[in-house]
């Protein structure tokens, strides 16, 4: 009798001890300390403040691009600079900021780290704007051009600046970093051992921190992999609702460390908003494992089964995050299309063209985004570059086609709206041709399919 | 997946539903008005009193010897044979989203600044537009796929199949070889991805069809009016006039005649103009004497399925051995020295 009471409790105790670790297993946490040659007291080998911080500089970088009056302003372009490649713990988060109930935890940006933007930013020249200027000297040429612009827009032009700063960063600093250098150089063999700390004096190894890296720059909250789509856009919107969502520990306070939804998961839980696709879930839950992967080594440089294991949920991370980039630039391609619709029926609707500017900044920012990965696109990138050009077509037909030596813009007459409308749905076909998309926001080839699926097989093999 | 499972899943539902389906012209719908068309014509064109048009209706469209004749049996027989063979051969069918969407971007690179040319035209002038240019689009395609059908010996060799028909029912329609099904079902592929990648290039989206119960509205007119009767016994003519523009079943069943005066006329499916245009018009006359086949005479041989599905490749096969023969040189040296 007494076994048999003795077998009832173990039965019952033993899920309830298992749910720990089951909840756990769901949460980018806590992963202990495993490097041998550590005497210190620390439990948490995860750290990856100073990508949160750059989450966080890129965020208030937006918001301080919309700020100009259409005057030069060298006292905006140098608090923008400040943010982009200065330093200084003092650096105020201007965004994101509290909103309501969504209460911020931190109010400066050195409470986290204090890191900068320009030092991670892709340093290879960008092929898809004039002048082969490096990722660095295009954002900060945007940043000089932001200052002077009212509200950050240039009309004439056809930039929206904040937009084409953010997208662009959002590429060529986070998807850039993450998947070029934390997921691929330091994943090798010899560099970042799993068997050293990662800096000296750290209490990480060499590849948890890389890891964890990365994941700092995918902007995805600890307990990202408990949220569905809706709930994570409701955080990166700042929505009452978001606050309960994004508060995990319950201090009525959102940590921007690890409670927010930055940039890119964002952008991957708006896909996955569509029921298509799951990319936040797939990076979110590929991190968590590869990072169980390296803490399962405890200490020991990885066997080469290890790595080309954890290579495998690299892969698939890099993969659903170009796909992320892909979805939002065909998504951009395709509101462009709607927008120059709307124009060619009213030129003179300037909200129309408006937010034209707008979705044209946010298509070409994502287009370099995506060229700013590990691989080369290559023809792509050139097809891609070409169909959306230098600068959006405007309604007098006029487009930049290149920036002189003094930084000016030079422009030509263009082959007309019509064609570059045509040049959009281009731009949605390549997308799906080339990343397989499956979201296809704004799809403006879809109306033909429902054409076809009212037209049925009808008679189709009744003769005469 | 078994073949019970196949047979009650994907085989019975789309065949129930070429009959429920206002979209197939040999709907339930269609059929019971192209049978009350059958008794008004009777009635109020013929003139023949209520009774007799009754009498008349029933005989011509309801007899026995219309349904169960061996001809009609056949129809039958090809009809649930040839249906099994395209649900398993439709899935290798070029996608119609592809073939629209190739055309699409290939139209974008042919004429760059004409994408969304009229995106500006009013939604409703846009959906007239597209529903008559698919109409024509399709009855036009009809017709001249028809007309080679009969033209080119190797594709007559298949048509011959569906003229064999002694009795003509509704259900003729579908007295089709595998292979001239499978031309239509490319027509039908072609018609609608040009039409559609024209339009969306044309008007920058998609465009409203004009429908009725999913048809476009103007073929919607031709099955309620009795496009069922082109394939039956009631002789139903629109006029002189009108039958230069429209085909009336009378015209179609003159296609069926084995008088050699008819042969090879009024190839269209709705309108007459096609014919007009190529001089194949031919224009019904009142009670015409009409007899329906390849030749008189047919034996039950021509009705067996094997020698419906097979013969054709035979007739190809011997027409191309034949043709080889006669421009080899070798063979002809060969038979002249055997002389």
């Amino acid at each position: 009798m007494r076994k048999l009471v003795i077998a009832g409790v173990i039965a019952t105790a033993a899920p309830l001890m298992a749910a720990p670790a089951a909840a756990d297993d769901s949460v980018y946490g806590q992963f202990p300390v495993t490097l041998k040659s550590w005497l210190g007291t620390e439990e948490n080998s995860v750290a990856y403040t100073g990508q949160i911080a750059r989450q966080i500089l890129h965020d208030s970088l937006k918001k301080l691009a919309g700020k100009g009056n259409g005057k030069p302003n060298s006292a905006l372009k140098a608090e923008m600079l400040l943010y982009y490649e200065g330093k200084g713990k003092d650096r105020k988060i201007i965004a994101p900021s509290s909103k309501g109930p969504f209460v911020v935890k931190q109010k400066t940006v050195g409470e986290i780290s204090n890191p900068n933007l320009s030092g991670k930013t892709y340093k290879g020249a960008v092929s898809g704007m004039p002048n082969n200027m490096t990722g660095p000297e295009l954002i900060k040429f945007w940043i000089g051009k932001a200052s002077s612009a009212n509200k950050g827009v240039d009309t004439a032009n056809g930039y929206n600046y904040p937009q084409l700063i953010s997208k662009f960063i959002l590429g060529a600093v986070f998807y850039h970093q993450a998947v070029d250098n934390y997921l691929d150089e330091k994943m090798t063999a010899k560099n970042k051992p799993n068997n050293k700390p990662y800096k000296k004096g750290k209490h990480y190894t060499g590849k948890e921190h890389s890891w964890d890296e990365a994941f700092g720059y995918f902007g995805f909250p600890a307990h990202g992999l408990k949220l569905s789509p809706a709930q994570l856009y409701d955080i990166a919107k700042r929505k009452p609702a978001g606050a309960g969502y994004a508060d995990a520990d319950g201090d009525g306070k959102v940590d921007l460390y690890d409670e927010m939804v930055f940039g890119p998961a964002y952008y991957a839980a708006g896909s996955d908003k569509s029921k298509k696709t799951n990319y936040a879930q797939t990076i979110g839950r590929a991190f968590i494992d590869g990072r169980k992967l390296i803490a399962s080594a405890d200490g020991n440089a990885l066997t080469d089964a290890q790595r080309a294991q954890l290579m495998k949920y690299a892969r698939t991370i890099e993969t659903a995050w170009e796909q992320t980039l892909a979805e939002a630039t065909f998504k951009y391609a395709g509101s462009c299309f709607k927008d120059l619709k709307a124009i060619k029926a009213n030129p003179s609707d300037a909200k129309a063209v408006a937010k034209y500017i707008k979705h044209w900044g946010e298509l070409k920012g994502f287009s370099l985004a995506m060229q700013t990965g590990r691989k080369n696109l290559g023809e792509t990138a050139t097809r891609l570059n070409r169909l959306i050009g230098f600068g959006p077509v405007m309604p007098n037909s006029s487009q930049v086609t290149d920036i002189d030596s003094a930084g000016n813009y030079v422009k030509g007459q263009s082959s007309g709206i019509n064609e570059y409308m045509g040049h959009m749905l281009k731009v949605q076909k390549l997308i799906v041709d080339k990343f397989d998309v499956k979201a296809r926001k704004n799809d403006q080839l879809s109306g033909m399919a429902d054409m076809l699926k009212k037209l049925g097989s009808g008679s189709a093999a009744e003769n005469d | 997946m078994t073949i019970l499972d196949w047979i009650s899943q994907e085989y019975i539902p789309q065949l129930l539903d070429s009959f429920l389906n206002p979209q197939k012209r040999v709907s339930i719908y269609y059929l019971a008005l192209a049978a009350s068309i059958a008794l008004c014509w009777s009635f109020f064109v013929a003139r023949r009193g209520l009774r007799n048009s009754f009498k008349h209706t029933r005989f011509y469209l309801f007899s026995r010897n219309i349904w169960f004749s061996r001809s009609a049996l056949a129809d039958y027989k090809i009809l649930l044979a040839n249906h099994a063979l395209l649900i398993l051969i439709a899935p290798f069918f070029i996608s119609k989203l592809l073939v629209a969407t190739v055309l699409f971007f290939a139209l974008q690179d042919l004429i760059p600044a004409g994408g969304a040319i009229l995106s500006n035209v009013s939604p409703l002038s846009v959906a007239i537009g597209y529903t008559l240019f698919l109409f024509l689009l399709d009855d036009f395609s009809r017709f001249a796929t028809h007309f080679a059908l009969h033209r080119i010996p190797a594709l007559w060799a298949f048509h011959k199949i569906h003229h064999s028909a002694e009795t003509l029912s509704p259900l003729t329609v579908y007295r089709t070889h595998p292979v001239e099904a499978i031309i239509f079902s490319f027509r039908s592929i072609a018609v609608q991805s040009i039409s559609i990648s024209l339009v969306v290039f044309l008007f920058g989206s998609s465009v409203d069809l004009i429908s009725v119960y999913g048809v476009n509205a103007i073929l919607f007119v031709f099955n309620v009016t009795g496009s069922n009767l082109r394939h039956s016994h009631i002789q139903i003519r629109y006029g002189r006039r009108i039958e230069r523009f429209l085909i009336s079943p009378a015209q179609h069943q003159i296609h069926h005649s084995l008088d050699p005066r008819h042969h090879d006329r009024n190839f269209g499916a709705a309108l007459a103009i096609w014919d007009w245009m190529a001089g194949s018009l031919y224009i019904a006359r009142r009670n015409m004497k009409l007899d329906f086949g390849l030749t008189k005479n047919q034996t039950a041989q021509t009705h067996l399925l094997s020698s419906l599905y097979l013969s054709p490749f035979y007739e190809v096969f011997k027409s191309i051995r034949m043709a080889i023969t006669r421009h080899n040189p070798s063979n002809r040296s060969a038979k002249k020295h055997a002389i």
